[in-house]
């Protein structure tokens, strides 16, 4: 009978390998975006089939599913259609709004399960990470990728002006002075930036947080959503910071620079120096054609760098069956060995601590010492910015920095108009919870 | 079913009327289901003002909102903008176009191809493309301009500029669709009429005026409706190169509709401005084929 059990057994992981369908396997679907440039769905697919290959209870099905943000829509879409995907893995910042809006599970059931306390659990990932995975001391996220800006440098360029690649600058003063130095101008045209930073939507709030942060402050209430610091003395410097470069110090082209025109800028040598995601280590490794290493973002008061990346959660709206089966693959992909793989592979760094320990990775950080920079920044890095209505809110300082990059707005009135806006977009919010006083 | 009907032989005008039921059907149910249901379904859903933990309750409070909302106006102004840049010019252009290839020949019908090319692009993809094209300093379109000895510009990246970026690829990748129905609308103006001007003696301009462009009238009117909607729901361009920025400054009003459903997650807001914008176009639209139809002379 037991033979006959497992030879049923084998027949079906045989014909669910050749046939993409399992039989008697939980049948769950997993919605997964690509956010930063490279190969990553080819990547993510072949994971999730090693861990369909690897046990015969789950059949899982990876769907690509865009950008972090047309992740989060066809997440919302699929759950007020009644078909929540089991698994997500979603921008980090947006799991406080799931929280808000009850539409991410509480992982402790499941964590309790595998005999670990929410705290315990979490404990297994960096402690930058942490914050942006709980609610009220409750797990909703667990963490698979993360990122920090960092510092991408062409050394021929330092080299070329006097500068010695092995000393990267290491605060905003050396940072503008070397930025001055870098730059080329043909009259008054700059034919290479001494440095360029993403000023298109998402990313330029992004990095404005870590300057902000970077020069002392918060930028946001990371406890509760209902409140930013735009209009603050140390997002004002941030802000002002980013508009000398381009209005005072003439070493960053004028108006707003996609991710695209960054990076293509810092391939062909025509940006000395960039700021951009760890996750895309893996890209510019391929792409850049010229020498170039990484440093930690320089200081102002105190080294800052916030968190990016994200995390798997679970929708509201699935069976325990199928929670079951989504908590089967979370931990299979935060395993140390496969986000320790997946770390190598993007560039990301692996939010499981012990994927560190791990020979392969020993090795990898041995060979590639800029991977061992982005984590050794991990010991500054700051929460990512999570309010209600994350997207808006954020948008909202965007709008106003790209005014002031393009010399149409002055930072102090740009940035009370910023929080203005901001505010107007998180009253509901605050109107329900802060303000909402005993009768 | 057919069959079946015509066998019966009832009253002849009861027959035609279940007949027609019968073949409207289908449609009627699709179209009920996926256009008038979601037309209602949207302009109820305008009226419910629900905010953050709070009961919904009916109203015309969205529709205040988005009165106050600068981001509102900003991408109305837009739109407004938008749909003037592009309108005019690709029709000026399609127009010359198919004046200039209305000949039948073999390199006229290769040039015909050629124009009508960017029209088999998906917008998403040409957008992908001129994301290239355009970027500053190391773009196809600065390199070739470096060499005349101009600067590296931010195409996309100026507020100035971006719209007028985006108004360029629309006009690029329309013109041809249009050129298309003039090019059928000069193939149904009867010969006879350019002859007997020509044996009177009208020149070129004079023939264009006094018959071409007038006996045009129901091909314009159709291509200024198409090419209104289109400046109102062709917005891939703008998602993939400039997410609305720099600052609002490409924001349209379907992408503004997107960000309040999807991004603020404000239903009500998204729904009242579609409500508005809808009856806006519809507005417009009759406007235009009424004052166009004043001028059109139909074929009898």
């Amino acid at each position: 009978m037991r033979m006959l059990t497992r030879a049923a057994l084998a027949l079906g992981i045989a014909t669910s390998l050749m046939s993409g369908v399992a039989q008697a396997a939980t049948e769950i679907d997993f919605f997964f975006p690509v956010p930063v440039q490279g190969k990553l769905a080819v990547e993510m697919t072949r994971l999730v089939d090693a861990f369909n290959a690897s046990q015969s209870d789950v059949h899982a099905t990876a769907v690509y599913t865009g950008a972090y943000d047309d992740t989060n829509l066809k997440t919302r879409a699929a759950i007020q259609a009644g078909k929540p995907p089991a698994v997500v893995l979603m921008s980090a910042n947006f799991i406080r709004e799931y929280v808000i809006t009850n539409a991410a599970t509480d992982l402790s059931a499941l964590i309790a399960k595998d005999g670990l306390t929410d705290q315990a659990f979490i404990e297994r990932f960096f402690p930058a990470v942490r914050q942006n995975a709980m609610e009220n001391g409750h797990v909703y996220g667990v963490p698979f990728q993360n990122s920090t800006p960092i510092l991408y440098y062409n050394t021929d360029a330092f080299k070329e002006v006097g500068l010695d690649p092995e000393k990267p600058p290491v605060t905003w003063q050396e940072w503008v002075d070397a930025a001055k130095k870098l730059t080329k101008r043909d009259g008054t045209t700059i034919t290479r930036a001494g440095l360029e930073l993403i000023s298109s939507y998402d990313t330029l709030g992004w990095v404005t947080s870590g300057l902000a942060m970077s020069n002392g402050g918060d930028y946001y209430n990371r406890g509760w959503g209902g409140e930013v610091y735009y209009n603050t003395p140390s997002t004002i410097g941030a802000v002002q910071f980013m508009d000398d470069l381009v209005h005072k110090h003439h070493v960053m082209p004028e108006g707003v620079n996609d991710a695209n025109a960054v990076a293509n800028a810092f391939f062909s040598g025509r940006a000395a120096m960039i700021v951009n995601s760890t996750g895309v280590l893996g890209f510019v490794r391929d792409n850049m054609k010229l020498p170039f290493k990484v440093a930690f973002i320089p200081r102002a008061i105190r080294n800052a760098a916030p968190i990016g990346g994200a995390s798997l959660l679970i929708p509201t709206g699935n069976t325990p069956e199928r929670q079951a089966a989504a908590w089967k693959l979370i931990s299979y992909l935060t395993s140390p060995e496969v986000d320790g793989g997946w770390s190598r592979f993007t560039g990301y760094f692996a939010p499981r601590m012990a994927a560190y320990d791990l020979p392969e990775m020993k090795e990898y950080l041995a060979k590639n010492p800029d991977a061992k920079v982005a984590v050794d920044q991990l010991a500054y890095a700051t929460p990512w910015f999570a309010t209600f209505n994350t997207v808006g809110v954020r948008k909202a300082i965007e709008d106003q920095i790209q005014a002031v990059l393009s010399g149409k707005a002055k930072v102090p009135e740009a940035m009370e108009a910023a929080q203005k806006a901001a505010n107007e977009l998180l009253r509901p919010y605050v109107e329900q919870t802060a303000l909402k006083l005993p009768q | 079913m057919l069959c079946v009907t015509l066998s019966l032989r009832p009253s002849p005008g009861l027959r035609t009327g279940v007949l027609a039921l019968a073949l409207l059907a289908p449609s009627l149910v699709l179209l009920s289901m996926f256009t008038y249901w979601p037309v209602i379904g949207v302009t109820l859903r305008s009226l419910v003002e629900q905010r953050f933990g709070q009961e919904p309750s009916w109203g015309f409070g969205n529709f205040a909102r988005l009165e106050a909302d600068p981001h509102f106006s900003k991408a109305v102004g837009n739109t407004v903008l938008y749909a003037l840049g592009t309108i005019l010019p690709s029709i000026a252009l399609a127009l010359g176009f198919a004046l200039a290839l209305r000949t039948q020949t073999r390199l006229v019908a290769v040039l015909r191809t050629i124009l009508l090319m960017p029209q088999l692009i998906p917008l998403v993809a040409a957008a992908a493309l001129f994301v290239f094209i355009f970027l500053p300093g190391g773009g196809l379109l600065d390199y070739y301009l470096a060499k005349l000895g101009r600067p590296a510009t931010n195409w996309l990246g100026s507020p100035d500029l971006a719209l007028g970026a985006i108004i360029a690829i629309t006009i690029w990748k329309n013109t041809g669709y249009y050129m298309l129905f003039f090019l059928a609308g000069l193939a149904g103006i009867p010969a006879d009429y350019t002859e007997a001007a020509l044996i009177d003696g009208a020149g070129l301009f004079t023939r264009l005026r006094r018959i071409t462009i007038p006996l045009l009238g129901p091909t314009f009117g159709f291509v200024t409706v198409i090419a209104l909607v289109n400046t109102l729901v062709q917005i891939d361009h703008v998602i993939v190169m400039t997410g609305g920025g720099p600052s609002d400054s490409t924001n349209m009003i379907l992408y503004y509709i997107y960000q309040q459903a999807e991004q603020n997650l404000d239903a009500g807001l998204a729904s009242a401005a579609t409500v508005v914008c809808v009856g806006g176009l519809l507005a417009i639209s009759v406007l235009a084929l009424r004052s166009l139809e004043r001028g059109i002379h139909y074929e009898s």
